[in-house]
Parts: structure tokens; C-alpha cells; sequence
């Protein structure tokens, strides 16, 4: 007897896509939780300095303060009038900062300007508790 | 005459789409990506102690690090900036005692940020603790 050939039914498979929403939004919660944002101004005219010295920075910094080319201080963004303001800004920060990894505090500070200016500020950082992250450039 | 009919409402179920939910979360993460800029400064550390004012004359033995405009000297000698992280590497600050680690840095007015920050980039790099000089008014 003569068998007749059965076709092979071809079968869809579906592929789970019902649980992509939420691996999706909990890939975004994830980005938002883990990201910085980021409270340095970008558009501040600064050259920086160079040293053969400098590294990519490790720790993460509570603060930071920036000096542009005409001399003006900026404490996480925002301008403020004088080193006494960024040694009282850096000094709240640091009230219950217990470990020296929460202590760092970044500066970055036009190449040009001259010591009267910024050596306050330095020591407003330094007398407040803070740990210097000078920012400069990789370069002889 | 025409003969109104009352429409019956028709009964909707009241699901909400959900199937371009995971097309928005992944267009969201992608907006994200692209916007999110990481940024990884270089920088030098530097803990400089928050000293008292003293007039205690330092140890003979404390370095000092002067910079007046460009120039930079060591203990009143002129030095370049090459011979200074030579000087400082040879005097093995990391195997001396905290105490004993410090550099004291002097600068004149005037010195550019430049030269202030590679000084004070050579004297953390060999370990040393940074005492900034304050002039007299």
C-alpha cells in the first residue's frame, strides 16, 4: 500500500514580546538612577593647565568650583561673589562627610590668572576640608 | 415618517494599548544615550591641610618650593620644571613619615595658575603634602 507523504505543517513561532515594555523602562530607571547629573558649567571660558601628571579622575566629587578667564567663581554652576562663599558652600556639603572618598572637591581654574586670584579660593577649599581635584590637561 | 433608531452604544473593552509601549521605552533609552555625554575630567589630587597661621620657622630640612612669575627655584635655587619632579622624586617623600612629607609652596604675585598648578601637580605626584606659604600683609 502506498503511503501518502504527510506535508510538515510549518508552525509560527511567536517570540515572547510581552515582557519587552518592562525590561525596556526598567533599563530607563536604571539609566536615570545611575546617571549624574552633571552641575559643571560648559560654557565657561577656561583654558587649562598643563601637567604630565594629571589622571582621569576616580573619585567622585561632592562639588565644583570653576574660575573662568575674567576671574569670576563658580560654585556648582552658580556664580557666587568670593572664596568665603565657596568655603561656607564646600563647608555645608562636607557637615556630615565622614570618609576622605566624599571629601573631593573639583577646581577648575583658568591657566592665565594670576595667584591673587585664585590662591583664595584654593584655601577656602582646602580650610572648609576639602580634597583639591585640579583639573588640567595631560601635556608637557 | 423615518423611524429614528436608537443607536446602542457599542461596548469597547477597556484596554489600553500596550503593544508600542516597549517601542517607546526603547526610543526613550536610546534619547538618553545619545544625549548623556560622559564626562571623565583629568585631574590632579591635592589635600592641602587647613593649617593654622604660625611664625614658627620651619625645619631646615622642610622643602621649599618658590615660584616668582616663571621661574621656579627649590630651596632658592633655580630649578626647571623637569629638575623640580627630579629633586622632589629623589627625595622618596612616600616612604617618610606623614610629618615629614611636607613641601611648602611659595609663590610671588603675579604667578600664572600654570605654573602654580604643575608645582603643585609635581609635589602630589611624589607623594608630598602641599603647605601654602601665605605672605605678610
Amino acid at each position: 500500500m502506498k503511503r501518502i507523504p504527510q506535508r510538515k505543517k510549518r508552525r509560527t513561532v511567536p517570540v515572547p514580546i510581552a515582557s519587552m515594555g518592562d525590561i525596556a523602562f526598567l533599563l530607563i530607571i536604571f539609566f536615570l538612577v545611575c546617571s549624574e547629573v552633571t552641575k559643571d558649567r560648559s560654557d565657561l571660558q577656561v583654558t587649562l593647565p598643563f601637567s604630565e601628571h594629571v589622571e582621569k579622575i576616580q573619585a567622585s566629587v561632592v562639588a565644583r568650583v570653576a574660575m573662568d578667564e575674567s576671574g569670576e567663581i563658580y560654585f556648582d554652576g552658580v556664580r557666587v561673589d568670593g572664596a568665603k562663599d565657596v568655603e561656607w558652600g564646600v563647608r555645608a556639603l562636607l557637615t556630615n562627610t565622614v570618609a576622605d572618598d566624599q571629601r573631593h572637591v573639583q577646581f577648575k581654574c583658568d591657566a592665565a590668572l594670576p595667584k591673587e586670584t585664585f590662591e583664595p579660593v584654593l584655601k577656602a577649599i582646602a580650610e572648609a576640608g576639602g580634597i583639591i581635584e585640579a583639573v588640567g590637561e595631560k601635556g608637557e | 415618517m423615518k423611524k429614528r433608531y436608537s443607536r446602542e452604544k457599542k461596548h469597547r473593552s477597556g484596554e489600553i494599548p500596550t503593544g508600542s509601549f516597549s517601542d517607546i521605552a526603547f526610543l526613550l533609552i536610546i534619547y538618553f544615550l545619545v544625549a548623556t555625554t560622559l564626562v571623565k575630567v583629568k585631574t590632579i589630587t591635592a589635600d592641602l591641610p587647613a593649617g593654622e597661621k604660625t611664625s614658627q620657622p620651619q625645619s631646615d630640612k622642610t622643602p621649599i618650593v618658590n615660584l616668582r612669575g616663571a621661574e621656579v627655584f627649590l630651596n632658592d635655587k633655580k630649578v626647571t620644571m623637569d629638575a623640580l619632579n627630579e629633586r622632589l622624586a629623589a627625595l622618596e617623600l612616600a616612604a617618610q613619615d606623614p610629618s615629614k612629607r611636607v613641601v611648602m609652596l611659595e609663590s610671588a604675585r603675579g604667578t600664572p595658575y600654570e605654573n602654580y598648578f604643575q608645582a603643585l601637580a609635581a609635589i602630589s605626584a611624589h607623594d608630598g603634602v602641599v603647605a601654602i606659604v601665605e605672605e605678610d600683609e
